[in-house]
């Protein structure tokens, strides 16, 4: 479908035309996306390629550029830092504006007192921790990691991670927020609406953020968000981190005021038991399943590889047939990671007691070799800053999540064993990473003061082998047919595999979802903010009375 | 190796973007957490690491064609190998910046290599220098100096000064520095004069491989027939092209020394006596080809192959190069070991140290880029407070001179030689 | 009007039809100074059919409906019709404790559950939710959630409707749909238990909150027929604390400290007047306890909860003591006329059939709004300015600050007691309520529940915000028949 030039020039009028190209390598650099793989024809890595890419400096040339975009009807996708094969435009006959919003970096403000900040999409967390631990502040770190854009996850996109526990869901955490419609309105919600600052995020009255966020979030297929104010959570650390070691496996020693244990469980239901009792009993800074992303069978081996910066991932081969290693990594088979922090020397001590009592009222345990120095001061830089998170591709380059219903410890509990099993068969293929059916990962809690969360499994492929990519698609369909086969809620693997369907396809499985009031309203509500639909299908909606038997004709 | 042998590092890449940053464990604030200049700069995701294994692809895949734009993202790039490190915090199979090399070097063979590393270049072939300058003045600085000539004796050690301390007179002083500690070291070395020929790695990290393997024919046939067994420089550059790219291209088995580690040998065995007070608070920068670059080479010949299923590793083990080992304790050492110094450092150091902006051909053909690298640099070295930025590398001093300069600023640039014969 | 009478009648039942004079006087006002308008019936469904039954109907004859969960007295003008021919839905026949998990901690009720009901069910397992401050005995637990009540305990407010969790709504249109967690889940609860779901997560469901179109909604979205709410543990052991100072500007920082550590429960400001009206029933006792008191005080609770109480408290205890020290502040433990037994009446039960904001006078004008807490001090100013320019006497004005989102925004809120059947001091309240709001929203205060006035000073300031809720509503209620005339609809 041809656009017309004058498009192109009417963007570079608003940008410069030093930040808009059309050059076919620098859109490849954009339709390139992790999980292409698994979802385009051919295997292939590369999504749609986008029409331009277009970096704009403000909230202004976005509010402009929508508003051309609108005119010569070009889909707009905005992407900040942009990890997953939904930042990529969805459709190969659809031209699509990339929007690369990262000439927008700044940290606008920390309102120390009040506990809060002002960015734009191209902060990092990160970058956002840094600054905030200076004032003894500090910020949720989504589960992807510290990479990520603080925008994203409280405007767009879930906004669980490790921290949500204490610090509470980056949805919870959106204060105010300036967010350019499809059709390019600027719209400021919550306290900002009101002109009485960005302190708010909820009203007036009913809470205009609540078109913008849900759960899944918009993941850029309703407009543009250029910033946000974002609640921030106490640090009773010091100003930065004194970071120690060698790459890869820095380190960060313990504070006397905080501890890092991995905590063992002897089987599913202990393993359950505790994480109530955590949640009953306040404890847990940072609470996350986080090291067996490598799988439960490999998981040891490879994290005291890591630490040893003169070992590659030869070693991991050798280090797993260790009896001793194998006796260890038994005892961290069903664990978790768990950082405490308490304002006095007498709170962590207490936090210490209560702890142990938890651990010996549930049977679970301190898995001990995880709990040395080196691990603990290992285990406490991962889960402070979250830097690590692309270790999620650390043995061959190709993750895909899956599973990941998000329920209460007992919900997940019930999944774990099917979980478990499919993996375990699909990784007798010899196709993918063969590191026991054990890989779940996921948080202590998505919400504040604990009680959802999901586990998904860490299924590692290697993109560059098309037999790899067809193993991992396949888990993902077994995965989805042993949740049907289960009456389970579908998994994360559906998410991924729709971005390759088509619309039709799409919308028949929505259309059988138990209620569709929500993908209506959300149809409703496009139709009226987008109505040259410049957003994509990453923001769900249903056409009228799709998938419902046509009504019996009437009797002549 | 060509670009080829790359692919599956390209299709390995998951656009997570660590490459722009610093190791992320690291990062301290805002201002100072971008590790890569050349995305800060170009901003495009091309212009990043990861981006460059796209274009390879796209490239090999035929989707695209190799415009201007491409050639700008390709090379305006310092090759510091800051998003080696950082990418490696989480990768093993991962090199991308040997892929970004050969991403270069398939460039230069399809003669898609900018004009403006021409100038470079021909003064490389006519002249065995990168500074456009007559090669019967490269002795020059070690005039008067009573050093060993080596094309008429030999010695255990060759001093080797590089191009620009040989022909940049405001820095030739650090050279005849080196010389004179060397010489009260009671070392036995001598300098190729005249004859001193080009390191050749500049030449190799613009993708002209073939230069390379001139200069190493070259200064590795004059060394041996000097009888020399260790090369001696002061020049990172010139340390790590004789240290790694020798060792791996031309099978070099030469040792090799900066005068860093020398000098923090000597302060270990008490034969550097500073005496002198030097009352400076001064911070270091970290070379690339020093630091996180400048780690042993390992020779290694070997294949992939897949444990556990599909995990990759290879056969055998690969060597990792990932900045974990780069000479970081010897300059700082011998800091420490100066009277009067305080050292206070920057937020960005040893292997997550921000580029000077010199490297990778960024000053030959994009000075705008590599003084703005070097000015954030300077800002850097500015913020902590430090009267003086102290390196250990030429090309460094000369990218920091010109920056400060340029802004008329106050910060001193010195050589880690300047403040140790202050000190003696 | 008979038509629809009976039409009523087949949907909950004749004895559940109200229009009697008394009952539809009760409903024409409330404590507001907003426009009486008298409803044309009061229907009492008892179930979510009859509730979906009775939106089905009211938009087939375009038929305003109330909702209205709470007892009265109401105060702020939406349970009053500002349409003609309105029915007012009360709710409060659903009082059903559906279920108390007591592992999840989740609660689901319907929204004629009173605090004073809840409290005691969930008492037997050991639970509680954070509650208001002294609410009235009649108050739905649903109503002042969905309305953003601020609760006593910031430390528990990850984000401002909790402990609001999932509802089931009949939206305007008459469509049932949950919202949240129970959103993806089947249409029917029971269903949703089986399958191990505890309406847990208020998110979404998918790229929408819908929890969040129907809190400040004033009824103006739909119905809610329950809602899950976020349970917490009874404290074993408590204490508490006040922190007297003769400026509020003398406990911020204290505030900000103590909020940011998350240190304590219960965490309230009150000026002498409010804490006086509050533990005081009768107004000339109040008057001269109000003397005794310090102009403002900090109400802390520590609380020795789940494991080790009795330790944790302890700990708390001197935290709260280096704290105090910290800001060279002195707590103590109470005063003349205020007892302890005072203090866990405030906190933990309810104001009776007697709002404390009545007694002095029978009536009291509120202004409330959210702000920061450094911002208080001057926004209290000016509302003070504005009470000397009306000769109100400052002394008698009741002041509440209560942090929220764990120490972001704070609510504050003034009680301007006055004699209803005085014109003078009716009207003298009206004109301090207009003035004083147009002067706050100009500074910065920010009126997140627009009642009555409020939202016309609201509305006006963002077109956009204003055209998306306007849009919503037209989604949910297409026939604009949920209490239509409210906030900007």
């Amino acid at each position: 479908m041809e656009i017309s030039r004058d498009a192109y020039r009417a963007i570079e009028d608003i940008v410069g035309t030093e930040n808009v190209t059309d050059d076919p390598a620098f859109l490849d650099s954009y339709a390139f996306e992790w999980l292409a793989e698994l979802v385009r024809p051919n295997r292939s890595h590369y999504m749609p390629r986008p029409w331009a890419v277009v970096m704009p400096a403000s909230t202004r040339e976005v509010q402009a550029v929508t508003k051309v975009c609108n005119k010569y009807k070009i889909k707009i996708k905005p992407i900040s830092t942009g990890w997953y094969h939904w930042a990529a435009p969805m459709k190969d006959n659809e031209p699509t504006v990339q929007l690369d919003l990262r000439r927008m970096n700044r940290i606008i403000d920390i309102d120390e007192k009040n506990r809060f900040a002002i960015v734009e999409p191209y902060v990092i967390c990160a970058q956002l921790q840094a600054e905030a631990m200076k004032l003894g502040l500090n910020c949720n770190i989504i589960g992807a990691g510290s990479s990520t854009s603080v925008v994203a996850s409280a405007c767009a996109y879930f906004g669980g991670g490790p921290s949500s526990h204490y610090m509470g869901n980056n949805s919870d955490n959106l204060l105010g927020q300036e967010w350019v419609t499809p059709a390019g309105k600027v719209v400021r919600t919550g306290s900002l609406s009101s002109g009485a600052g960005w302190f708010c995020s909820e009203g007036p009255g009913p809470s205009v953020r609540g078109v913008t966020r849900g759960n899944l979030g918009s993941r850029g297929g309703l407009g543009t968000y250029t910033k946000c104010a974002i609640k921030l959570a106490d640090w009773p650390g010091p100003t930065e981190f004194e970071v120690k070691g060698r790459p890869p496996g820095y380190r960060l020693p313990v504070g006397e005021n905080f501890r890092a244990y991995t905590i063992g469980a002897p089987n599913w239901d202990a393993w359950a038991n505790c994480y109530y009792a955590i949640y009953d009993n306040g404890l847990g800074y940072i609470f996350h399943r986080q090291l067996n992303l490598a799988g439960a069978n490999l998981a040891t081996a490879l994290w005291l590889t890591y630490i040893d910066p003169t070992k590659t991932l030869n070693d991991v081969e050798t280090l797993a047939k260790d009896p001793e290693i194998v006796a260890i990594n038994e005892t961290a088979r069903i664990s978790f990671q768990l950082i405490l922090a308490a304002q006095s020397l007498d709170g962590i001590q207490l936090q210490d007691k209560i702890l142990n009592e938890i651990l010996s009222q549930t049977g679970c345990y301190k898995v001990e070799r995880y709990c040395e120095p080196d691990m603990a001061e290992f285990t406490n830089m991962y889960m402070q800053r979250l830097g690590h998170k692309h270790c999620n591709f650390i043995w061959a380059g190709g993750y895909m999540g899956s599973w990941m219903q998000a329920g209460t410890p007992d919900f997940v509990k019930d999944y774990v064993p099917t979980a478990i099993k499919g993996f375990e068969k699909d990784q007798q293929s010899h196709l993918l990473v063969e590191c026991g059916g054990d890989a779940l990962m996921g948080c202590g809690s998505t919400l504040g003061g604990g009680g959802y969360f999901g586990l998904e499994q860490f299924v590692s492929y290697d993109p560059a082998s098309d037999a790899s990519i067809d193993a991992c698609i396949k888990h993902m369909e077994d995965a989805i047919a042993d949740c049907v086969a289960q009456g389970l809620p579908l998994g994360k693997e559906l998410l991924y595999l729709q971005i390759g369907w088509s619309d039709q396809r799409i919308w028949d499985g929505m259309a059988k979802a138990p209620q569709t009031f929500v993908l209506d309203f959300q149809r409703q509500f496009k139709n009226a903010v987008d109505p040259n639909s410049l957003g994509d299908r990453n923001y769900p909606w249903l056409p009228e009375k799709w998938g419902q038997a046509p009504a019996p004709a009437l009797a002549k | 190796m060509t670009i080829q042998d790359y692919r599956a590092d390209a299709m390995r890449c998951t656009r997570c973007a660590y490459c722009k940053w610093v190791p992320l464990d690291l990062m301290k604030s805002w201002r100072f957490s971008k590790g890569c200049p050349s995305v800060e700069y170009g901003k495009f995701h091309s212009y990043s690491a990861g981006g460059r294994l796209i274009t390879s692809l796209s490239l090999m895949d035929g989707r695209s064609t190799v415009t201007d734009k491409v050639k700008d993202s390709v090379f305006m790039c310092n090759m510091c190998g800051s998003c080696d490190v950082a990418c490696k915090v989480c990768r093993y199979d991962m090199e991308p910046l040997l892929a970004m090399h050969e991403l270069r070097a398939k460039l230069v063979e399809d003669g898609d290599l900018p004009e403006a590393f021409q100038p470079m270049l021909e003064s490389l072939r006519k002249d065995y220098n990168t500074m456009g300058e007559p090669h019967e003045r490269r002795g020059d600085w070690a005039k008067d100096l009573g050093v060993k000539d080596l094309t008429k004796t030999t010695a255990k050690y060759v001093f080797h000064a590089g191009c620009r301390y040989s022909f940049d007179g405001e820095q030739s002083e650090v050279a005849r520095t080196a010389v004179e500690i060397l010489k009260k070291a009671g070392v036995d070395f001598g300098i190729m004069g005249a004859a001193e020929s080009c390191c050749g790695g500049k030449a190799f990290s613009i993708g002209v491989d073939q230069q390379l393997h001139n200069s190493a024919d070259h200064n590795l046939a004059a060394w041996k027939k000097a009888g020399v067994d260790t090369v001696i420089t002061p020049c990172a550059d010139c340390y790590y092209a004789f240290k790694r790219l020798y060792t791996k291209h031309a099978g070099s088995t030469i040792k090799v020394v900066h005068m860093v580690e020398l000098l923090d040998q000597m302060v270990t065995d008490g034969r550097l006596k500073m005496t002198n007070p030097v009352p400076m608070k001064v911070t270091y920068h970290d070379p690339c080809h020093l630091g996180r670059q400048g780690e042993d080479y390992v020779p290694w010949d070997g294949v992939e192959k897949k444990i556990f299923g599909q995990a990759v590793v290879y056969d055998p083990p690969r060597p990792r190069y990932n900045g974990a080992f780069g000479v970081y304790d010897a300059p700082r050492n011998v800091l420490k070991a100066i009277p009067g110094v305080e050292l206070v450092e920057m937020e960005r150091i040893k292997e997550g140290a921000w580029c000077c902006g010199a490297g990778g051909g960024a000053r030959e053909a994009y000075p705008k880029f590599s003084e703005w690298t070097a000015g954030e640099r300077i800002e850097e070295a500015e913020s902590t407070g430090a009267d003086a930025l102290v390196t250990a590398c030429p090309w460094c001093e000369r990218n920091f001179i010109d920056a400060v300069r340029g802004t008329k600023g106050k910060l001193e640039v010195l050589d880690i030689l300047q403040l140790v014969n202050m000190a003696l | 009007m008979e038509t629809k009478r009976r039409q009523l009648a087949a949907i909950v039942g004749e004895d559940n039809v109200l229009d009697d004079p008394k009952t539809l006087e009760e409903f024409s006002s409330d404590e507001s100074l907003c426009e009486p308008l008298r409803p044309w019936f009061v229907v009492r469904p008892a179930n979510e059919s009859e509730v979906q039954a009775l939106v089905k109907w009211a938009n087939a004859t375009a038929t305003p409906l109330v909702p209205v969960s709470s007892g009265a007295p109401h105060f702020y003008g939406d349970t009053v019709p500002t349409a003609t021919e309105a029915v007012i839905v009360d709710l409060s026949r659903m009082k059903a404790i559906k279920r108390i998990d007591r592992r999840n901690r989740v609660a689901v009720i319907e929204p004629g559950v009173t605090y004073s009901e809840l409290a005691p069910a969930l008492a037997k397992e050991g639970l509680r939710i954070p509650r208001p401050l002294a609410p009235r005995a009649n108050k739905s637990v649903v109503a002042s959630l969905l309305e953003r009540q601020p609760t006593t305990i910031p430390r528990l407010n990850f984000s401002l409707p909790e402990p609001l969790r999932n509802c089931g709504v009949v939206w305007g249109s008459g469509e049932l749909a949950f919202t949240g967690e129970a959103g993806n889940g089947p249409l029917n609860l029971e269903a949703q238990w089986q399958r191990g779901l505890a309406q847990v997560d208020s998110k979404g469901p998918l790229a929408t909150d819908l929890m969040r179109l129907v809190t400040g909604a004033q009824g103006s979205m739909g119905i809610v027929i329950w809602a899950s709410i976020k349970l917490e543990l009874i404290p074993a052991v408590r204490s508490y604390f006040f922190v007297p100072h003769s400026e509020l500007g003398g406990l911020v920082d204290f505030i900000y400290k103590l909020t940011k550590v998350r240190l304590g429960d219960e965490t309230l400001l009150l000026n002498r007047a409010k804490l006086a009206a509050l533990v005081e029933p009768q107004p000339a006792a109040a008057r001269k306890l109000r003397q005794a008191l310090p102009e403002w005080v900090a109400l802390v609770g520590l609380a020795g909860t789940a494991l080790f109480p009795e330790e944790r408290l302890k700990v708390q205890e001197k935290e709260f003591r280096a704290l105090v020290q910290e800001f060279r502040l002195t707590p103590c433990g109470g005063f003349a006329g205020v007892s302890r037994a005072d203090v866990v009446r405030l906190i933990d039960g309810d104001s009776g059939d007697h709002p404390p904001t009545l007694t002095a006078k029978g009536a009291s004008q509120d202004i409330f709004f959210l702000t920061t807490l450094d911002k208080a001090p001057g926004l209290i100013e000016t509302v003070r300015s504005v009470a000397a320019r009306f000769d109100y006497p400052w002394p008698d004005v009741g002041i509440y600050v209560q942090p929220q989102h764990q120490g972001v925004a704070h609510h504050v809120e003034f009680n301007f007691p006055y004699d209803p059947n005085d014109a003078k001091e009716v009207a003298k309240a009206r004109d301090i309520y207009l003035e004083a709001s147009a002067e706050l929203v100009d500074q910065g205060a920010y009126f997140s529940r627009p009642y009555g006035y409020w939202s016309e000073l609201v509305y006006q300031r963002d077109a956009s915000s204003t055209e998306i809720l306007r849009t919503v509503k037209q989604i949910v209620d297409p026939a604009n028949i949920m209490n239509p005339g409210k906030l900007c609809f």
